[in-house]
């Protein structure tokens, strides 16, 4: 710990050394740093600047990133050369500054503030490579904590080693150990995006196909089912029951016709009974006189004449008595 | 991390994509509306693999003029520290 110390410096003659009466005492160099560091972390700490509900979500996929760093340097090196890796469809904007000495946190403050004027990038990288305790210094200055506050674009502070931790990495809404952990973490990988865009296309494409073939399904069912076919059985009813008329129809129509023959049968039997013919035949004979039938005896006197008719012919008669 | 609201439109489309996904797996759409979210997720996948097969990093640098406006140029490193 290096010390300031204001005194009054005594000589001892007889032993030829020094002694310094020290009436105060500071702390030095790094020591001092270190007390105005803890000084103005419990400051802005208590005004809220460090609060977690303040702090900006960082955008999954943005596609402009600015950079507040050295234009020389590895930091800005190793940003680009990784996010080239990961994800170079993105554009990287580069707001060049002075990263250590007394201009330093002027610029960088600066800089946070003129790209939120031009608001045409999704978020800021803000940091730098390693160093000493002073060669960071800038990003442990209030101008530059409250740039970061007031920010409306999110920033990732990426400030030196792994192990140091600035006021600005406290203040930010994302603290990167490394300007490379901050190339890592704002881009997604390139890759991973690819897989998550060829999952979601084939999950859907298979969704897709199962529908159509769920759908393929109920139509055949629908084909198969009782509701479906109900106008097909009652039309099918329907022609049996014409069918069914039509052979009664049929039946009835023989029927009567059968029993037409039948009396026509039984008429041209006893037509054929009644046959004058017929009767002759049986030996009886028709008398007639004067051109008339006779029928009884009474009608015929002695030595009236008549005719005779046989079956087979005719003969004249005269009556004896 | 939270899902922040998109800012622009590649992480917008990919957001929504996977709401397409979502509704298709729920399954209660119907045939023509999942045919038409299925045309919907593939055109969006296909812009973003477009955007994605961009092979190479564009670098700017931003200085501000005189009159508070701001000029973009295209930038180099060079490799000194």
């Amino acid at each position: 710990m290096l010390v300031k110390a204001r005194g009054n410096i005594s000589l001892y003659e007889a032993r030829g050394s020094y002694q310094l009466d020290c009436y105060e005492l500071k702390l030095a160099g790094e020591g001092e740093l270190q007390r105005a560091f803890e000084q103005l972390k419990q400051k802005l700490f208590s005004e809220g600047l460090f609060d977690e509900n303040h702090k900006r979500k960082i955008p999954l996929y943005p596609e402009r990133i600015g950079i507040v760093t050295s234009p020389t340097g590895a930091a800005i090196r190793d940003i680009v050369q990784i996010i080239s890796r990961r994800f170079p469809s993105t554009e990287i904007i580069l707001f060049p500054v002075l990263v250590q000495g007394e201009n330093a946190s002027k610029e960088i403050a600066q800089a946070i503030r003129d790209f939120n004027v031009f608001n045409k990038v999704d978020v800021l990288i803000v940091g730098r490579g390693g160093g000493s305790l002073e060669d960071l210094w800038a990003f442990n200055s209030e101008e530059v904590a409250r740039a970061i506050y007031d920010s409306t674009i999110p920033i990732i502070s990426a400030v030196g080693h792994e192990i140091d931790f600035t006021i600005a990495d406290f203040v930010a809404d994302l603290r990167a150990p490394t300007p490379s952990a901050a190339a890592e973490l704002v881009v997604p990988n390139s890759i991973d995006v690819w897989n998550t865009l060829r999952t979601a296309i084939e999950s859907s494409h298979r969704i897709i196909l199962e529908n159509i073939r769920n759908s393929f399904q109920q139509i055949h069912s629908s084909v198969r089912s009782y509701a479906f076919h109900r106008p097909f059985d009652t039309l099918r009813q329907y022609i049996q029951k014409l069918d069914e008329h039509q052979t009664t129809l049929q039946r009835m129509s023989e029927y009567s016709i059968q029993s037409t023959k039948n009396s026509l049968e039984s008429l041209s039997l006893r037509l054929a009974s009644l046959n004058p013919q017929a009767v002759l035949r049986r030996g009886y004979a028709i008398v007639s006189a004067k051109g008339k039938t006779v029928s009884s005896a009474q009608q015929l006197r002695k030595s009236d004449t008549a005719e005779v008719q046989f079956h087979n012919g005719k003969i004249f008669v005269e009556v004896v008595g | 991390m939270a899902k922040a609201t998109p800012k622009n439109s590649f992480e917008s489309s990919l957001q929504r994509l996977e709401k397409i996904v979502e509704t298709l797996e729920e399954g209660n759409t119907t045939l023509d509306d999942s045919l038409t979210l299925y045309e919907e997720g593939v055109e969006i996948s296909q812009a973003c693999m477009e955007k994605l097969s961009q092979a190479e990093l564009k670098l700017k640098r931003i200085t501000k003029k005189l009159d508070g406006s701001f000029e973009l140029f295209d930038e180099k490193l060079n490799e000194n520290e």
